[in-house]
């Protein structure tokens, strides 16, 4: 099968091969077969520490120029103009394989490292200058607050001296010092303060603790800086507030400074003196302005620097991940000291050889040595990962699938399935024209702009719905079909053909009742049914019957996807022993129940000698009083008869199921001990590989390495066929599936309750909003019309497409999930995770 | 009752700091840490446990202090996690976790400003967990009324000070006394809130605390031998709780000798193994003594994590906060004395640590 077109029935056909590399191409090798992505290395020294790996000095060393790299981006993300970063196909790749490689790397180091030492070295002479330059603006804020704080006492001073007698000394004055002051412009003031600023959070802090230091011996005065104070390297905001403080003695001073340093306060001395304070402010305005012209210098430099790096940024950050990445690979490796070669072990897909082996000789050609290396493939008994190919339209499905649980290896895989049933079943919950036709449309302009989207990052929830963008175009297209079939545009029905009911128009009734004319719709629901009374009983009927009917429709299709799993896998017992009396079960109890729905559509009761019966309570007493019918609800001559015989069925089924399995099993192990074979714990299955690999042993021995081979045999799995296990473990299939089949075709009835809720919802979401409105008198009720009609157009948007979408996309994951998968899905597998360099997530 | 409505504040907390326990370093990790060769290995090593890359973007070379507060700031953001989501009573529970780092700090800075060193300096050095607004304040007072007036007045230490105003001037043996006295207060206010928690909290953390205060009565016995502390002012330090107390506390306040302190252990069925074996290996008395001190030291932080170890066993309780706190406190303890052994080139030591898990 592995010769065929590669399919998503089954997962790829998988070969373990071995590589012996020598050490001079191992490099280029690693770094050809991650572009190519295909082979998953398995861990040779699962036994060794990280740090004691063969190439832990070059992974140290490709950390270290990770580091650098990401200082740059942090650098240049936190500049606050943008620097534009060249982006990774616009910029001249790095050589990172081939003879010049390892000096490629050298330089690329020694750049990086330059690189840092120069930005290092900037950043520091920019947040020293800058320092210094808030320092200088700090100084000249307090400076100018001080000032008008000056002169508002002084203002102050005068007012209280008109005022007062000379002897009643002013507040701010002090009586030692009085004979010192001489009214006029040159007020002195003689009371000793502390001058700085602090930030304004601490403000409060600091009020406190100083007026519990001083006992209130203080008066404090402060204001706010308007402008914030951004750090340099951070680029966080400070706020911060002048103060100054005035307070009497040298103890209480002291004390002062003290607390105000160890608060983070930076203070500044300030004369007292009005001339001296204007002196050094225009002195500290000088140096102030000599200082920005410096600081603009090292700023645009600096950003040239970064405008530099910008240009190589992204070719450094893929040739950092790359070689990080391969060097992690090569840690794997076995590394035979003696011949300088490494060895690998790996799963590649076996269709995918010839490629690899063709890369292994453009790898040797690459790095201009003539030893290639040598690849040949392994046999074994492990269980290969498994590997579905997929390509944009199926990926979301098998993604769909993968997240329930990875299948086995070559196990029919529900992925290709889903493909179409995943969309039907959903748009049978979602089936309205209108609806279907807005996601179709919303979809499709998902697909058509897909190159220019793909490479935007999309966020996580818009990302999410552009990679399931093909599921959501065949959902849409679906919801249309089901729509038609409902006869449901945005909760309206159209009208294509010929009804089939007249509603007489010239009756006086206040009951119209519909008279058959005759004709057949001839696709969907006829739109006669809309707006009718018994609409909804009509509909809820219809919908409930079919959605049993695809309900067991689909469960039977899971189930015979069983089969082919059993052929391949040559299980013949598992056939007989599960599958067929599985089937019978399924089909004599719900097969039998969708056959009567299908025939009582078929009948014509109005001309009916008998009441149509009610399917729901035949099935009920079919178990509860079998051989008994109700003639006046005989739904066919012979009913009671054919039912006991299904009955009969079904119950021998259950025994069926449930003894078989184990019975073989059991005879088997019988047939096996009377032949005498005993098994010798853990070697059941080991002895015939190695026979099998005998040969590759001796090679490999022959060769130095056979360890790893023999080691292989060993690991192999031993399938230590316990009976009791078998019995626990067909009890429990047993039970799940029968009692399954019942509460799984119940579930299926959520196709029914929420395309009924969808239709419901829209309909109140119609007569609400819009219907009032559609026939408008003069200006004002188009204005409400047209208010009402993006109302209803949004709402119709987010409420019907998006939210009822996602209920259903969930309902119909659930069905898949449980209702499907239990019936055939093994999942036991593990993904198939090849090393590969395309992976657009990580950005590092 | 704890079972019906822990859940309700405490469920989610609870189910975090079991996870953040999940990830204390196992003996395996050890084996592998203690077998690095410098600190780059070491490095690596640490990337594969729960710290991740929280060193990766260290330029090389990585020193032990940066190890060590790289990993405390990991605690201390965990712990701020925990408790800006936590509310009344556990977030009264973890405010009393802090104040013992409050403790901390105020001694260190009261030390510090003592022998005039930098203020800046010894704030950098404060854990990050006991920090408060007006901390840095305290290096302007020189006498405890001074101190507690002027800062202490509006922490929530403050209570606890009042006992220790008497101690009017500052000099060492005074820090000395006041940080036991104080610390004193604490452990028996934090015995009592958690009383009042009541159910198994209160079981927990009071067999917890009753460790730690039975630790430091037996520490601070030895280490006032032959100094100037009388024995009347001795007793007053030992915290009214725990198992030695009272008459083991009252024995304790009388002992000269370390042998006398043996013998009151040895009425405690869980102290007994701490001074057993000890006078094997006697050379000197004093090589005896010191011997015996830092053995005592390494089995009281073997109980400790047994203790904290313990408090995991019980659910719908707080004791789960405060033991993973002292266990993670233990294991950067560890680690940065393996890093310490590195860089040292001390292999012979490096097995020193108390392993955890």
């Amino acid at each position: 099968m592995s010769d065929d077109y590669p399919s998503l029935l089954r997962s790829e056909q998988m070969s373990l091969v071995q590589l012996f590399v020598p050490t001079e191409v191992a490099h280029d090798t690693v770094a050809e077969l991650g572009e190519l992505g295909n082979v998953q290395f398995k861990d040779l020294n699962p036994n060794v520490n990280p740090f004691q790996r063969s190439f832990v000095g070059e992974i140290r060393r490709v950390d270290e120029m990770g580091r650098r790299v990401r200082f740059f981006s942090t650098q240049i993300e936190q500049e606050k103009d943008v620097v534009p970063i060249r982006p990774l196909y616009d910029s001249a790749p790095l050589i990172a394989v081939g003879p010049r490689a390892p000096q490629a790397m050298d330089e690329l180091d020694v750049t990086l490292a330059a690189h840092e030492q120069r930005l290092t070295q900037m950043n520091e002479t920019y947040q020293k200058l800058s320092e210094r330059t808030k320092e200088l603006i700090e100084a000249r804020h307090v400076l100018r607050e001080t000032a008008v704080f000056f002169d508002k006492a002084q203002d102050h001073q005068t007012d209280i001296r008109t005022s007062f007698d000379d002897s009643s000394a002013p507040l701010l004055q002090h009586d030692d010092r009085e004979n010192q002051y001489s009214v006029g412009t040159g007020v002195q003031f003689d009371l000793e303060f502390v001058a700085g600023t602090i930030e304004r959070v601490r403000v409060p802090t600091f009020e406190r603790v100083l007026w519990r230091v001083l006992r209130g011996n203080l008066y404090m005065n402060h204001t706010d800086i308007v402008e914030p104070f951004v750090d340099p390297v951070t680029g966080a905001e400070t706020r911060k507030n002048v103060f100054i403080i005035f307070a009497h003695g040298d103890a209480l001073l002291a004390k002062i400074r003290k607390v105000a340093e160890s608060m983070g306060a930076t203070l500044y001395p300030i004369d007292a003196n009005a001339d001296k304070r204007s002196e050094s402010l225009r002195e500290v305005e000088g140096r102030l302005e000599d200082l920005q012209n410096v600081l603009y210098n090292t700023g645009s430099s600096r950003r040239t620097e970064l405008t530099k790096i910008g240009e190589s940024l992204r070719s450094w950050q893929d040739v950092v991940r790359k070689e990080k990445l391969i060097y992690e690979t090569l840690n794997l490796f076995n590394f035979d000291v003696r011949r300088k070669t490494l060895i690998a072990e790996g799963w590649v897909p076996t269709r995918d050889i010839t490629t690899i082996q063709l890369a292994l000789r453009h790898a040797t050609e690459e790095s201009g040595t003539s030893v290639p290396p040598i690849l040949h493939e392994l046999r074994t008994q492990k269980t290969p990962p498994t590997f579905n190919r997929t390509n944009k339209f199926t990926e979301g499905f098998q993604t769909i699938m993968d997240s329930y649980g990875v299948a086995s290896y070559q196990e029919v895989n529900p992925g290709l399935f889903a493909v179409i049933t995943f969309p039907f079943l959903f748009a049978v919950m979602f089936g309205d024209i209108g609806h279907g036709f807005i996601i179709f449309v919303a979809a499709l302009y998902m697909i058509l702009a897909e190159r220019k989207l793909a490479r935007v990052d999309l966020g996580e929830i818009m990302g999410q719905f552009f990679y399931g963008r093909y599921i959501i175009l065949l959902m849409g297209l679906f919801s249309m079909y089901t729509g038609l079939m409902y006869n449901d545009i945005f909760s309206k029905s159209l009208h294509i053909w010929h009804s089939a009911w007249d509603f007489p128009s010239n009756t006086t009734d206040t009951k119209l009742v519909g008279i058959d004319n005759g004709h057949r719709y001839s696709f969907g629901l006829d739109p006669g049914w809309h707006g009718a009374d018994n609409n909804l009983v009509f509909v809820n009927s219809y919908k409930m019957k079919m959605s049993v009917v695809l309900g067991v429709i689909h469960m039977t299709f899971a189930l015979c996807l069983q089969f082919p799993n059993h052929l391949k896998f040559k299980r013949p017992i598992d056939i007989y022993a599960n599958f067929i009396p599985q089937m019978i079960f399924l089909q004599s109890i719900f097969g039998y129940l969708v056959i009567c729905i299908l025939y009582k559509w078929s009948v014509d009761w109005s001309n009916a000698t008998t009441q149509p019966p009610s399917l729901l309570n035949m099935l009920i007493s079919m178990f509860l009083s079998p051989g008994k019918v109700d003639p006046s609800e005989q739904l066919y001559a012979g009913q009671p008869f054919v039912q006991v015989v299904l009955l009969l069925l079904a119950a021998i089924c259950v025994p069926w199921l449930l003894i078989t399995k184990p019975y073989l099993a059991w005879k088997d192990m019988h047939k096996i001990k009377e032949q005498g074979y005993v098994s010798i714990s853990g070697e059941g299955d080991g002895n015939g590989i190695h026979r099998n690999s005998s040969d590759e042993v001796l090679e490999g021995e022959e060769e130095g390495n056979g360890r790893d081979i023999a080691e292989d045999g060993d690991n192999g799995e031993h399938e230590q066929h316990d009976f009791g296990e078998v019995v626990i473990h067909q009890v429990i299939h047993t039970i799940e599936f029968c009692l399954g089949c019942i509460s799984h075709t119940a579930s299926y009835l959520r196709l029914w309750a929420l395309s009924l809720a969808h239709a419901q919802l829209s309909e109140v979401l119609w007569s609400m909003t819009l219907e009032a409105w559609l026939e408008p008198n003069g200006v004002f009720d188009w204005i409400v019309l047209i208010v009402m009609g993006v109302f209803w157009f949004v709402l119709t948007v987010f409420i019907l497409c998006l939210m009822e979408g996602l209920s259903a996309f969930l309902h119909a994951l659930r069905l898949h999930w449980v209702e499907a998968n239990s019936k055939h899905f093994e999942g036991g597998g593990y993904a198939f995770t090849p090393l590969t360099f395309a992976n657009p997530d990580s950005k590092e | 009752m704890e079972a019906l409505l822990f859940n309700v504040d405490g469920g989610f907390l609870e189910g975090t700091v079991r996870g953040y326990k999940a990830g204390i370093l196992t003996q395996s990790h050890y084996a592998n840490l203690t077998q690095c060769e410098n600190l780059e290995d070491f490095r690596t090593q640490l990337s594969a446990t729960d710290y991740g890359n929280f060193l990766a973007n260290e330029p090389l070379p990585i020193s032990t202090a940066t190890i060590a507060d790289k990993a405390t700031q990991i605690l201390v953001d965990q712990f701020k996690y925990l408790r800006n989501n936590a509310v009344e009573p556990l977030s009264k529970f973890l405010d009393y976790i802090t104040y013992a780092y409050m403790i901390d700090n105020v001694i260190l800075l009261i030390t510090g400003t003592l022998h005039e060193r930098d203020t800046h300096e010894l704030i950098e050095r404060c854990h990050p967990l006991g920090v408060f607004e007006s901390m840095p304040a305290l290096c302007v007072a020189s006498n405890v009324e001074e101190l507690f007036q002027s800062v202490l007045v509006e922490t929530p230490l403050a209570p606890y000070f009042r006992d220790c105003l008497s101690a009017s001037d500052l000099d060492d043996l005074n820090i000395e006394i006041i940080r036991n006295t104080v610390y004193k207060a604490y452990l028996e206010d934090f015995y009592a809130y958690c009383g009042s928690l009541g159910g198994p909290t209160a079981d927990v953390m009071q067999r917890i605390l009753s460790f730690e205060a039975d630790r430091r009565t037996v520490n601070i016995t030895i280490n006032s031998f032959n100094t100037e502390l009388s024995k009347d002012e001795r007793a007053r330090l030992f915290p009214a709780i725990g198992r030695l107390f009272p008459e083991g506390n009252n024995q304790l306040a009388k002992a000269d000798e370390i042998d006398q302190v043996r013998s009151v252990c040895e009425n405690v069925g869980e102290y007994r193994q701490f001074f057993a074996d000890a006078g094997s290996s006697s050379n000197g008395p004093n090589d005896e003594d010191s011997g015996i001190l830092s053995q005592l030291e390494d089995r009281f932080f073997q109980t400790e994590v047994h203790l904290n170890k313990m408090a995991f066993l019980q659910q719908f309780q707080y004791g789960v906060f405060y033991a993973y706190m002292k266990l993670k406190e233990q294991e950067i303890r560890n680690i940065t004395w393996i890093a310490e052994c590195i860089a040292q080139n001390a292999k012979d030591r490096i097995q020193d640590f108390i392993p955890i898990f």
